[in-house]
């Protein structure tokens, strides 16, 4: 088994997950969003837009759809790096990168857990995809949109940048931007595990998680191995996106929520837990 | 597996009702800079009745424009207004953007794509005759609201006939969000802004924030 886990519980990756998360964070979020300033953006909003350029709107033509993944094309291939990566290593970019959901994740960790909401009894993928549908579906039959209107790509970053720009502040000047800081706050900050809203509403992450399901036969995941297994629930109650499953067989893994934090491989005292190909 | 069923519906019946909610203080308005005038993608609709608006402006330099542009909101009778610009809060040099000061983009270049955020405070209006009533001292409370007139002539109107004037007294109209050059004083690009009354019906493939 060990020489099919490429990295194990002392690897960079696991123990570093936060500091990562800490850089990722300050290279990609106000006050210094030195990332984006390379292309002349400040934030993921534009050339960095990594939602808008796939939801196509009635009456749109193609030129006028393709001309979307021009005016976000870092977004586009950000959007097409991260399912690539996904589908042959698992979620890393959720789970390790992603400053949005690594955000509302480090500040859940720093509440006190008396202040935490569990939603573990809500099955999300249902929620997820029921978004996505609604997001896909309704500018292609003109009668809405989610997209923009309820973005937390554009939520936190502003959500950072308030304090110091009053372009950032007005975003919260008016009802939408008052409604995207409560779910941010409700489904991340105050979420137990902190990734409440990346598992309900984010529709890369949902795009993502796709990706994850489909590659789990060929690439690297996290997995339980069953015979080792005692059904001890310890990784279960450390699961940020509660993608952890015990029944009459034991504890599975629902690897259309399930991101590489690996929080559970550390606490599994039986080594149960491993991140690998799959060994059959 | 039904209680993902049911879930699920949940989801999508509460999405739905978020997607083709509009909330109305507040509209996205994507245009372009051009010397030769540039225009808006579509008129910004707003509703009328609320205390404060937000109109988020993005607009790309097209080729090959270059200058200064002043930014005004325009139209009668007359907004206050407050309008900040994105740009880096820690400029580390890696990009040359323009300034902007007192309303004014300084060293526009092409392909810039500046972002403004426009908040606007409607001022009362007399329910008669849509004139501007700030401190007027002729004031009536119908329907628990307080309505201002400009004079008693309109006032008179009002109490004949206050069914068909009250929640009239929020601005409605036309505005543009103007940017001109400041050397030449043309117009490099309009941007409507449509505030309408509560329940007409807004335009087709407007955007809404």
């Amino acid at each position: 088994m060990q020489a099919n886990t490429i990295i194990d519980k002392q690897s960079f990756w696991v123990k570093h997950r936060f500091k990562i998360i800490l850089a990722s964070m300050v290279l990609l979020l106000p006050p210094l969003a030195a990332v984006f300033q390379v292309s002349g953006d400040t934030a993921f909003c534009g050339t960095w837009c990594p939602r808008m350029f796939f939801s196509w709107r009635k009456d749109m033509s193609g030129a006028e759809f393709f001309l979307g993944f021009v005016r976000s094309y870092l977004g586009v291939v950000l959007v097409t790096a991260v399912l690539a990566s996904t589908f042959l290593l698992g979620r890393y970019w959720c789970s390790h990168v992603c400053p949005v959901g690594g955000a509302m994740e480090t500040v859940s960790r720093l509440l006190p857990r008396w202040m935490k909401i569990d939603f573990a009894g809500i099955p999300a993928p249902s929620v997820r995809y029921g978004y996505l549908s609604v997001y896909l579906l309704a500018p292609a039959l003109g009668i809405g949109s989610l997209c923009c209107n309820y973005c937390n790509f554009a939520t936190i970053p502003r959500f950072f940048g308030a304090a110091f720009s009053q372009a950032d502040m007005a975003y919260f000047f008016r009802t939408a931007g008052l409604i995207n800081l409560g779910l941010v706050v409700v489904l991340g900050f105050l979420a137990k595990g902190g990734r409440g809203y990346c598992n309900f509403l984010c529709p890369i992450g949902a795009l993502d998680a796709l990706s994850n399901r489909i590659g789990k036969t060929f690439g690297r995941r996290v997995r339980i191995d069953i015979s080792k297994c005692t059904s001890c629930g310890a990784c279960k109650r450390v699961c940020p996106t509660w993608s952890i499953n015990s029944d009459s067989k034991g504890m599975s893994i629902d690897q259309l929520s399930c991101m590489p934090c690996r929080e559970c491989e550390k606490v599994c005292g039986q080594e149960a837990i491993r991140y690998g190909k799959n060994e059959r | 597996m039904t209680k993902k069923i049911i879930i699920f519906v949940i989801a999508v019946g509460v999405s739905l009702t978020a997607a083709t909610h509009r909330w109305n203080d507040s509209a996205h308005a994507i245009g372009v800079i051009k010397a030769s005038g540039g225009t808006a993608r579509h008129a910004v609709s707003l509703e009328s009745g609320e205390d404060s608006y937000m109109l988020i402006a993005t607009a790309t330099v097209i080729p090959p424009y270059r200058g200064d542009v002043k930014v005004v909101l325009e139209g009668k009778p007359e907004m206050e207004y407050e309008i900040h610009s994105s740009g880096p809060i820690v400029d580390l040099g890696l990009h040359t953007w323009p300034k902007f000061e007192n309303n004014t983009f300084y060293g526009l270049k092409p392909k810039d794509r500046p972002a403004l955020w426009v908040k606007m405070k409607p001022p009362q209006v007399d329910p008669v005759c849509g004139m501007e009533v700030k401190n007027s001292p002729l004031i009536v409370f119908s329907g628990g609201r307080e309505y201002r007139f400009c004079s008693r002539q309109c006032l008179e109107r009002f109490e004949k006939d206050s069914r068909s004037y009250e929640g009239r007294d929020q601005v409605r109209g036309k505005y543009t969000l103007a940017f001109y050059d400041t050397k030449t004083g043309m117009s490099v690009l309009n941007i409507p802004v449509v505030i309408k009354g509560k329940g007409e019906k807004s335009d087709a493939g407007e955007h809404h924030h």
